[in-house]
C-alpha cells in the first residue's frame, strides 16, 4: 500500500493517505494533547489545543483534522505552538469556574491535565460569566455548563454513536451551549440516560450524579457487563472493593464507547444489602445461616436421599444465562454425571429456545449468523418481535447508525409503535400472533414477483420445492385479513427486502416467546434464504438475546436434549467422546425442559431440584403453579446473590459472587466469546458459581479434576466443536487475552462462508395457526410483554440497582387512548389485570402507540410480575413457554 | 410577559415542509420560508421540519438559534433597533435605548403583547453623524433626543401594560 513519509519533530515516519497528524503522531508514540478529539468520533477541530507546526511554512494546524502530505515537516512541541497552546488553555479557564478543587472530576479532568502540562494556573483574563447548575432529578447525570468548553464531544456522541439526538448547540456567541430541545432537563427530553455523552466529556461538566467515592481510583477493571446479550466492554472503576464508576471500556471492539443506561448506571447490584453473604439452610421452617461445609453436605446428603428414593429422573437442574460458559459447563457435567440426569435447562429457555431450535433446524446455526458490524451495512434491516432500543440498545444504535448514517432502511414488523418506529422506512403493524403469516406473506410475494436469489437458493439449499408450494394460500389479501397488514406495504416490503444488496433480520422475544415462536423464526430463515441474505458478505439473522449469557448457557449444553455443542444426548458416538473424559454416565434420551420440571414437580414426578442464578418463582408464567410446585419438593437447593423469591423456598441457599467478583467467559448475542475480569472480591463469604459446583460435585461423589478455570476451558475447546479456534483456550496460561478472544464472534465464523455446517440450508414449511382464545371470551385485551430498557433479566438483580428503581419505580401497564377512555381509565389510575390464569394490579399509563384491544407491559418487575397473568402453552417445539401475548380485562381500582 | 405568539396553523407548516423534503440542502430556505410565513419560526415547526429532513429536532432548534436572522419568537409589524455604535455611546445612545423600553414596556429583544413592536440594538447602522440613532422598520431616525423619541414611540392611549 502507498505510504506517506513526513517528518515528525525531526524524526521520519510514514502512514498511510488519508491519516491525520494526529493520528500518526499518536502510532509512532508522539502525545500531541486533545480536547475535542476521540478516535470513536468524527474529527471535529474545534478546541485547537492539538495544535503543531508545519516547519515549512510556519503554519499551525490543528493536527486532529490535517491529513497528513508528503515532506510535511511538522513540530508538535515548537516555541509557538507552546505559547500559542497556552493562550487557548488561559482563554478556556477565563470562562471556567475555580472550582477545581471541589470539583468530582478531579485529577480525571483532561482540561485540568493540559492546563499542568502548559503551566497555567489562575488566569488573569476578565471573567465571563457561565450558565449555572442546571435542576435535573434524574438519578443518573447531571449538568454543570459553566464548566463546558464547548467541545462538542457529548453532541458527537449522542448524534453519531447512540443516535438520540436529545442536545445540541443552542444559541451563538458566549451564550452558546450544549442544550436539550427548549432547553429542559434531561427527563423532560427523549435522553435515554446511556451516559454515553458523560464519559466522552473531558471536563466536569457532564458528571455523573450521586457517585458513591468522589476521588479518582486508581483501579478500572475491563470487564464485560451483565445487562444483556450485546457483550458490551464495560471498566468498573474500584475503590476499597467496592465499585464506584462504570464507564464504557473504550478499546472494547464491541460497543465503540457506548454504553446504555443499564450497563452505566445499574452495576450497583453488586452492593445491595440484599446480598446474601452466608450459606443458609432451612430448619424448622425457617432459614438460618450456616457455613459452607454444612451447607454442603446437607445439599448433597439432600440430593442424593432423593436420588436414591425416587431415582435419578426425579431430580432436575437448572442453569443460568446470567452464568459464565464455564460454570454452566459444569453444571450440565455435574447434572448428567453426578446426578445422572439430562433434566437440565436454563432461563433462556422462556424466550430463546425457538430461536436456537428454528436456526438449527433450517441453517444448522443456533444463533445470530453474522456479526453487528455486518448488520450496520446492511441495506435493508427489517426488525420482528422486539424493540432492539430497549431490549438489546446496543443493536438499535446500530441500527439508527445504518439508518442515519448510511441510508439504510428500516422496516419494523411489531404491534406496538416503539421509539424505533421514527427511524423506520415502513411501519408495519401485524396483530399479536400472526408472524408466521405476515413472513409467509413476505415469502410468497418474493417468490411470485421472481425476486429471489435463484442462484443462493439452487446451489445451496434444498427443500425449496416443498417449501414455495407451501406459500400457495399466501396471498396478500389473504394475509392482510389474518394479520391486518395492508396489501400494498406488505407488497413495498417485500420488494424492498428482496432486492436489497445486504437484507438483514432482526428478532427477539417477541417472536420467540408466542406458541408458534418456533415456526416463525423459520419462516424468517426461509426468508433470510430466498433472498441469499446468509453466509458471507451478506446481512444475516440476528437473534437478540436478553441476558448475558442465554447463548452461552445453550452452547454449553445446559439444555436437556444436548451436550455441549448441541450434540445430541441420543448420539452414542457423542456421548462417547463426553465419557472418555467424564467417566461414564448413564442418562439417556432427552431429560425435561424448564417448564416441563415445574409441571412435573406439580405432578409429584419430580422431588428435588438443583436451581442456580434463576428465579422460576418470580419470572416464569404461571407463578401461582410455580410456587406450589417448588414447594411442593422434597429437596430445593438454591444457588444466587440474592434472596429471590424463589430461594426462600428452598431447603438450601448457596451464596453466590456476582459476575465483578468472578472470572469466566460470556458468550454474547454475536458468538463472541469474551473473558470476565474480577473486579472486587467476593462479598461475605459467597463465591463464585463454578467453585460451589465444584464443592458440590466433589461431594455427591463425583469429583472433578478441574484445578483452574483455564482447565475448564481447555475441554471445552477440546469438545466443543465451534469454540475450536475461537482462540479461546489460546488463552490458557497466559491469562485471558481479550485480543484473542474476541477477535472472531464463533457465531460469524460458523457461516462467514455461506457454507452452512450441514452443507445445505433447509427450507421448511411452517404454517400460520390463529391464536387461541377469542375477544368474546370475557378477556377483551391482547396483552403484549417485552423488556424494559431500565431492568434487566428476571429482575432479581435489576431491582436492586437503586438508580434504576427510583427512576422508574414501578411497571405500569400501557394502554390506548380509545380503549382508556371507553373504560373511563385516565393515566395514574390503578388497575387489576386479569387472566383466566391470575390477577395483578398496576397503575395505567395512556399511550399513542398501541391500536385498540391491545396492552403492553413491561415484565421483570417482581412486585407487578406480569408473567403471572400467562397460563402454561408450550410451544410444541421448542417447549417456550407462550409468554408473548395473553388474554386479559381490566377492572379500574377505585 | 406572556410571549407566546398567535395560534399557528399546522397544516400550513406541512404543506412548507413538504415542498423542501427532496431538495438538497433544504433546511436554510425551509426555515425562512416558515418564517416568511409567520413572521417567526414557531416552536410547533421545529419537528415535522426535523422528522421531513430526517434530522433530530435539537439540530433544527441549533440551526435557528444560531442565525441571528432566525426568530423563535413572534415579531413586531415594526422593529425597533436602537443603535448602540461608539458614536451614539457618547452621544447618550444608552438614554436613548432606556426610553425606548420605558415607552413600548419591552426589555431588549423581546416584542409588545399587541405584537406592533419589536425592540432590538443593532452594533452600528453607519450614519454616526447623525447620532443618537434609531431605526424603525426601514426609516432612521437620527440627532435623537426624549422628546423626539416619545414623537416616535410614544404611543399614547393604547393598552400596553
Ligand atoms: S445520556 Fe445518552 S441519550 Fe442522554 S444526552 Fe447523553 S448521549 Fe444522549
Ligand atoms: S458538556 Fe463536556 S463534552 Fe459537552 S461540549 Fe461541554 S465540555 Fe464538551
Ligand atoms: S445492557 Fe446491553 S447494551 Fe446496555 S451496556 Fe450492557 S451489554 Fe451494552
Ligand atoms: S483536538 Fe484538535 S481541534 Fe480539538
Amino acid at each position: 500500500m502507498e505510504t506517506i513519509t513526513i517528518t515528525l519533530n525531526g524524526r521520519e515516519v510514514s502512514g498511510h493517505p488519508g491519516m491525520t497528524v494526529l493520528e500518526l503522531a499518536s502510532e509512532s508514540g508522539v502525545r500531541i494533547p486533545t480536547l475535542c478529539n476521540d478516535p470513536h468520533l468524527a474529527p471535529f477541530g474545534a478546541c485547537r489545543i492539538c495544535l503543531v507546526e508545519d516547519e515549512r511554512s510556519g503554519a499551525l494546524m490543528a493536527s486532529c483534522v490535517t491529513p497528513i502530505a508528503p515532506g510535511m515537516v511538522v513540530n508538535t512541541e515548537s516555541p509557538r505552538v507552546l505559547e500559542r497552546r497556552r493562550a487557548i488553555v488561559k482563554l478556556m479557564l477565563a470562562s471556567h469556574p475555580d472550582s477545581c478543587l471541589v470539583c468530582d472530576k478531579g485529577n480525571r479532568c483532561e482540561l485540568r491535565r493540559i492546563a499542568a502540562d502548559a503551566s497555567v494556573g489562575l488566569v488573569d483574563l476578565q471573567r465571563i460569566s457561565q450558565p449555572a447548575l442546571i435542576k435535573e432529578v434524574n438519578p443518573f447525570l447531571e449538568r454543570d455548563l459553566s464548566k463546558c468548553i464547548l467541545c462538542a464531544k457529548c453532541i458527537r456522541a449522542d448524534h453519531e454513536l447512540v443516535v438520540e439526538g436529545v442536545i445540541d448547540y443552542i444559541e451563538r456567541g458566549f451564550a452558546s451551549k450544549p442544550a436539550t430541545l427548549n432547553d429542559t432537563s434531561l427527563e423532560e427530553s427523549d435522553c435515554t440516560f446511556c451516559g454515553t455523552c458523560v464519559a466522552f466529556c473531558p471536563t466536569g461538566a457532564l458528571m455523573e450524579k450521586d457517585s458513591p467515592y468522589r476521588g479518582t481510583t486508581t483501579t478500572a477493571v475491563a470487564t464485560v457487563c451483565p445487562s444483556c446479550g450485546c457483550g458490551c466492554g464495560i471498566s468498573l472503576e474500584v475503590k476499597d472493593n467496592k465499585i464506584v464508576r462504570c464507564r464504557p471500556d473504550m478499546d472494547s471492539p464491541v460497543n465503540g464507547g457506548t454504553l446504555c443506561v443499564r450497563g452505566s448506571y445499574g452495576y450497583d447490584f453488586v452492593h445491595s444489602e440484599d446480598r446474601l453473604t452466608q450459606p443458609l439452610i432451612k430448619a424448622n421452617g425457617s432459614l438460618r445461616e450456616t457455613s459452607w461445609e454444612e451447607a454442603l453436605d446437607f445439599a448433597a446428603a439432600g440430593l442424593k436421599r432423593v436420588a436414591e428414593a425416587h431415582g435419578p429422573g426425579s431430580l432436575a437442574v437448572v442453569g443460568s444465562p446470567k452464568c459464565t460458559n464455564e460454570e454452566n459447563y459444569l453444571l450440565q457435567r455435574l447434572a448428567r454425571c453426578a446426578l445422572g440426569t439430562n433434566n437440565i435447562d436454563n432461563g433462556s429457555r422462556l424466550y430463546s429456545a425457538a430461536s436456537c431450535q428454528g436456526l438449527g433446524w433450517n441453517l444448522g446455526s443456533p444463533g445470530t449468523t453474522n456479526t453487528l458490524e455486518n448488520l450496520e451495512q446492511s441495506d435493508v434491516i427489517l426488525v420482528v418481535g422486539t424493540d432492539p432500543a430497549s431490549s438489546a440498545p446496543l443493536v438499535g444504535y446500530a441500527i439508527k447508525r445504518a439508518v442515519r448514517q448510511r441510508g439504510a432502511r428500516l422496516i419494523m414488523a411489531d404491534p406496538r409503535r416503539t421509539k424505533l418506529s421514527t427511524f423506520a422506512f415502513l411501519c408495519l403493524r401485524p396483530r399479536v400472533g400472526t408472524d408466521v403469516a405476515l413472513l409467509n406473506g413476505l415469502a410468497r410475494s418474493i417468490v411470485e414477483e421472481n425476486l429471489l436469489d435463484e442462484e443462493f437458493v439452487t446451489r445451496r439449499t434444498d427443500n425449496f420445492e416443498a417449501f414455495r408450494r407451501g406459500l400457495d394460500q399466501y396471498i396478500p389479501a389473504w394475509v392482510e385479513q389474518a394479520t391486518g397488514v395492508p396489501e400494498r406495504e406488505l407488497s413495498s416490503a417485500a420488494r424492498m427486502f428482496a432486492t436489497a444488496k445486504r437484507a438483514s433480520i432482526v428478532f427477539g422475544r417477541g417472536l420467540t416467546q408466542q406458541s408458534t415462536g418456533t415456526d416463525a423464526v423459520m419462516a424468517l430463515a426461509n426468508l433470510a434464504m430466498l433472498t441469499g441474505n446468509i453466509g458471507h458478505g451478506s446481512g444475516g439473522v440476528y437473534a437478540l438475546q436478553d441476558d448475558c449469557n442465554g447463548q452461552g448457557a445453550c452452547d454449553m449444553g445446559v439444555v436437556p436434549a444436548f451436550l455441549p455443542g448441541y450434540q445430541s444426548v441420543d448420539d452414542p458416538q457423542a456421548v462417547k467422546r463426553f465419557a472418555a473424559r467424564w467417566g461414564p454416565f448413564s442418562p439417556s434420551g432427552p431429560g425435561l425442559t424448564a417448564v416441563e420440571m415445574i409441571q412435573q414437580a406439580n405432578a409429584g414426578k419430580i422431588k428435588a431440584m438443583y436451581i442456580v442464578g434463576e428465579n422460576p418463582a418470580a419470572t416464569f408464567p404461571h407463578l401461582g403453579l410455580v410456587r406450589e410446585s417448588l414447594r411442593s419438593l422434597d429437596f430445593l437447593v438454591v444457588q444466587d446473590l440474592f434472596l429471590t423469591e424463589t430461594a426462600r423456598l428452598a431447603t438450601v441457599v448457596l451464596p453466590a459472587a456476582s459476575f465483578a467478583e468472578k472470572e469466566g467467559t460470556f458468550t454474547s448475542f454475536e458468538g463472541r466469546v469474551q473473558a470476565l475480569r474480577k473486579a472486587i472480591d467476593p462479598l461475605g463469604s459467597s463465591l463464585p458459581d463454578w467453585q460451589i459446583v465444584l464443592h458440590l460435585a466433589k461431594r455427591l461423589g463425583h469429583p472433578m479434576p478441574y484445578t483452574s478455570l483455564e482447565a475448564i476451558m481447555d475441554e471445552i475447546e477440546e469438545l466443543v466443536p465451534f469454540y475450536h479456534g475461537a482462540g479461546y483456550a489460546g488463552a490458557a496460561g497466559k491469562g485471558f487475552d481479550r485480543s484473542e478472544l474476541e477477535a472472531s464472534p464463533h457465531g460469524a465464523k460458523r457461516l462467514h462462508k455461506g457454507q452452512f455446517p450441514t452443507g445445505f440450508g433447509r427450507f421448511s414449511s411452517v404454517h400460520y395457526v390463529p391464536a387461541k382464545g377469542t375477544a368474546g371470551d370475557g378477556y377483551p385485551f391482547s396483552l403484549i410483554t417485552g423488556t424494559s430498557l431500565y431492568r434487566f433479566g428476571g429482575g432479581s438483580r435489576s431491582s436492586r440497582a437503586t438508580r434504576l428503581i427510583r427512576f422508574l419505580p414501578e411497571a405500569a401497564i400501557e394502554i390506548g387512548r380509545g380503549d382508556a377512555s371507553r373504560l373511563g381509565i385516565a393515566s395514574g389510575d390503578r388497575v387489576r389485570i386479569i387472566s383466566p390464569t391470575a390477577e395483578i394490579s398496576a397503575p395505567v399509563r395512556i399511550t399513542d402507540t398501541l391500536s385498540d384491544a391491545m396492552l403492553y407491559m413491561p415484565s421483570a418487575f417482581p412486585q407487578s410480575p406480569v408473567n403471572a397473568l400467562f397460563g402454561v402453552d408450550l410451544d410444541p417445539q421448542s417447549k417456550t413457554p407462550a409468554m408473548e401475548a395473553c388474554r386479559v380485562r381490566l377492572e379500574r381500582i377505585d | 410577559m406572556d410571549e407566546k405568539g398567535p395560534a399557528v396553523d399546522p397544516t400550513r407548516i406541512g404543506q412548507i415542509v413538504e415542498r423542501y423534503c427532496d431538495q438538497r440542502w433544504p433546511l436554510i430556505p425551509l426555515l425562512q420560508e416558515i418564517q416568511n410565513e409567520f413572521g417567526y419560526i414557531p416552536p410547533e415547526a421545529i419537528e415535522p421540519v426535523a422528522n421531513a429532513l430526517s434530522m433530530f429536532p435539537s439540530q433544527v432548534q441549533g440551526v435557528i438559534t444560531f442565525y441571528e436572522q432566525l426568530y423563535t419568537k413572534p415579531r413586531g409589524k415594526k422593529v425597533v433597533r436602537v443603535c448602540r455604535g461608539t458614536a451614539c455611546h457618547v452621544r447618550g445612545g444608552k438614554t436613548i435605548l432606556k426610553l425606548a423600553k420605558q415607552h413600548l414596556g419591552v426589555e431588549e429583544g423581546q416584542t409588545t403583547p399587541d405584537l406592533e413592536y419589536t425592540l432590538d440594538t443593532v452594533a452600528c447602522i453607519g450614519v454616526c453623524a447623525m447620532a443618537p440613532n434609531m431605526v424603525i422598520g426601514k426609516q432612521t431616525h437620527g440627532h435623537l433626543n426624549p422628546k423626539k423619541v416619545s414623537q416616535l414611540l410614544g404611543r399614547t392611549g393604547d393598552a400596553r401594560g
